[in-house]
């Protein structure tokens, strides 16, 4: 059983913004697999570039809304990918993670690639439904 | 969901012939693996499966043949396009993410899979590497 959780707000519909054949997340098997993560504003759709640092934090913040509207929490999160620009940024990346995975963090990789638009992160997550 | 002995299951699945391009290339790796309730598939680059043979080509090309080739392999396995959870695609260069994109959703029911796109340095020359978690 596969369910798909939409967008839980207006801006973050990626396929109604930028045409991004993908849903937001979906459920299966225990697990919510969430697309890429990136730093939109949640009510226009607006991409919001910025350092890594604010970058991040828009991420987070959207991926909260999101797995709570799916009944999941960050406390939940099983796996990341950290997907950043540049691997000098790693020590700045740590810093506004921890923020977020205060508790017992996920298990996580890092690694440098290109992300759409030029933006410096992307984070890629499964959570326990 | 209850966790019995047939969820702990792990076995390597064999693909189609032409298309196990992870033991073609000698590669210590498997195309397809269920672990679970999940089906992992290696990733995947343009192969040829009447040869078993790398097909470069273009973004569009390549994401065309991966697909197709993707698409085989899950229903031989028992599963379909529309059991996939999550799809990462790895592109050789971002510049080439819309066409990729356009091609892409030929392929992928309503509503899609959950996705990420990302630009990598991929070997061979390859433009387009895809990998993806289904549901068994």
């Amino acid at each position: 059983m596969r369910d798909v959780i939409s967008a839980p707000a207006p801006g973050l519909d990626f396929r109604r913004h930028y045409g991004h054949h993908q849903s937001p997340a979906i459920r299966a098997g225990g697990l919510i697999f969430c697309s890429g993560m990136l730093p939109i504003d949640p009510e226009t759709g607006e991409r919001q570039h910025g350092t890594l640092t604010s970058e991040a934090h828009c991420i987070f913040r959207n991926l909260k809304l999101l797995l709570e509207s799916a009944g999941s929490s960050l406390d939940r999160l099983v796996q990341v990918h950290a997907l950043i620009y540049d691997s000098i940024e790693y020590d700045v990346l740590n810093r506004v993670y921890r923020h977020y995975v205060a508790n017992g963090p996920p298990a996580r990789t890092v690694w440098t690639a290109q992300s759409e638009a030029g933006f410096k992160i992307q984070l890629d997550v499964v959570a326990a439904a | 969901m209850s966790l019995d002995l047939m969820s702990l299951e792990r076995a390597v699945i064999a693909a189609p012939p032409g298309l196990d391009a992870a033991a073609a290339l000698g590669q210590p790796a498997s195309t397809l693996v269920r672990g679970g309730a999940f089906l992992f598939v290696s990733g995947l680059v343009a192969v040829d499966p009447a040869t078993g043979q790398r097909a470069p080509g273009t973004t569009m090309s390549e994401t065309r043949l991966i697909l197709a080739n993707l698409k085989r392999m899950l229903e031989a396995a028992g599963s379909s396009m529309d059991k996939v959870v999550k799809v990462n695609v790895l592109l050789a260069s971002m510049l080439e993410a819309v066409p990729m994109n356009d091609v892409y959703a030929t392929f992928f029911p309503d509503p899609p899979p959950a996705r990420t796109v990302c630009g990598a340095r991929l070997p061979d020359g390859c433009r387009v590497m895809i990998e993806c978690t289904a549901l068994a």
